[in-house]
């Protein structure tokens, strides 16, 4: 599946960092590229979502209980993370206050 | 960030809408593709400038994946919340909620069950992708880190990943993207499951 590729191009990328194969004025220019790369995918992901006429024609009727419902899941899984997230990065916080 | 983002997905959907020719739809899902995998090698640089990712990785070891474990939790307990707000049947909100923003599989899933339950999934699982680019940046900053890779759900290991990866540091992304798959892996599984939980209601 998808997963494969995607972890395949992560672990290119990282050999890549890793090794610094790349020149040096890629290298310094990288968080540029990524904007721009970025900003392209979410106009074209808008542009898919904008394509699809039934669900933009639909967002007068259950747009808001689409949004009402997506902002209770997001919460609740902020709340959820929240609550474990010292757990999961104790040892990261304890670096940092070591240095 | 977050207004450039904003903007973004909002051209984009306005040129989905009024302006985008019609022979080139059937070449989107390409270029999508084509865009992901390019952030997702910068994303890869990123995290392998690092040195010491893998050694934090491993200190950490299974407690990541509390981190999906708590944002499936979190995900199917707001989506119910909300959906009793909503006077819906409380196991559809829950199976809405279970699609953890990987919208074309949780609305294929509930379609089997009827169009409208198929729709409002497509939709709140849209919102979710949407909401979750939109707010991350500001969510890493004002909460924490970790904290921001919540609202993403499944889609943190591919169209959220580049933006996570932007406001946190290499290790984030990391456990980023082993959120996002197990998230992903858990969707089909537990969709289907919420709605034969239909004695809740």
């Amino acid at each position: 599946m998808n997963i494969l590729l995607y972890l395949l191009i992560l672990l290119l990328g990282a050999f890549i960092g890793s090794k610094n194969l790349l020149k040096a004025k890629i290298m310094n220019n990288v968080g540029t590229i990524q904007t721009f790369a970025l900003l392209f995918l979410l106009f074209v992901m808008g542009v898919k979502i904008g394509l699809d006429k039934d669900i933009i024609y639909s967002l007068g009727t259950i747009g808001l209980q689409s949004i009402f419902l997506a902002v209770f899941s997001i919460i609740f899984s902020i709340i959820g993370v929240r609550i474990i997230s010292s757990k999961v990065l104790r040892e990261k916080v304890k670096t940092e206050n070591d240095i | 960030m977050t207004f450039k983002i904003l903007a973004a997905v909002f051209l984009g959907i306005f040129t989905g809408f009024f302006l985008f020719p019609e022979y080139l739809v059937s070449h989107i899902g390409l270029l999508i593709d084509f865009g992901l995998c390019l952030l997702l090698f910068f994303v890869g640089i990123d995290i392998g400038k690092q040195k010491d990712i893998l050694i934090k990785i491993k200190d950490m070891g299974f407690k990541i994946l509390l981190v999906p474990i708590m944002i499936a939790f979190g995900s199917i307990m707001g989506a119910m919340i909300g959906g009793v707000l909503l006077k819906m049947p409380i196991n559809e909100a829950g199976a809405i909620g279970a699609g953890f923003g990987w919208y074309s599989l949780s609305a294929i899933e509930l379609s089997k069950h009827s169009a409208q339950l198929g729709t409002l999934a497509f939709a709140t699982n849209v919102s979710r992708e949407v909401i979750a680019l939109i707010t991350i940046p500001s969510i890493a900053k004002y909460f924490g880190k970790l904290e921001c890779i919540a609202p993403a759900g499944a889609t943190a290991m591919d169209t959220t990943l580049p933006i996570i990866s932007k406001s946190t540091d290499g290790g984030i992304a990391v456990i980023s993207f082993i959120t996002g798959v197990v998230l992903s892996s858990l969707v089909p599984i537990l969709v289907p499951l919420m709605m034969k939980l239909n004695f809740l209601y």
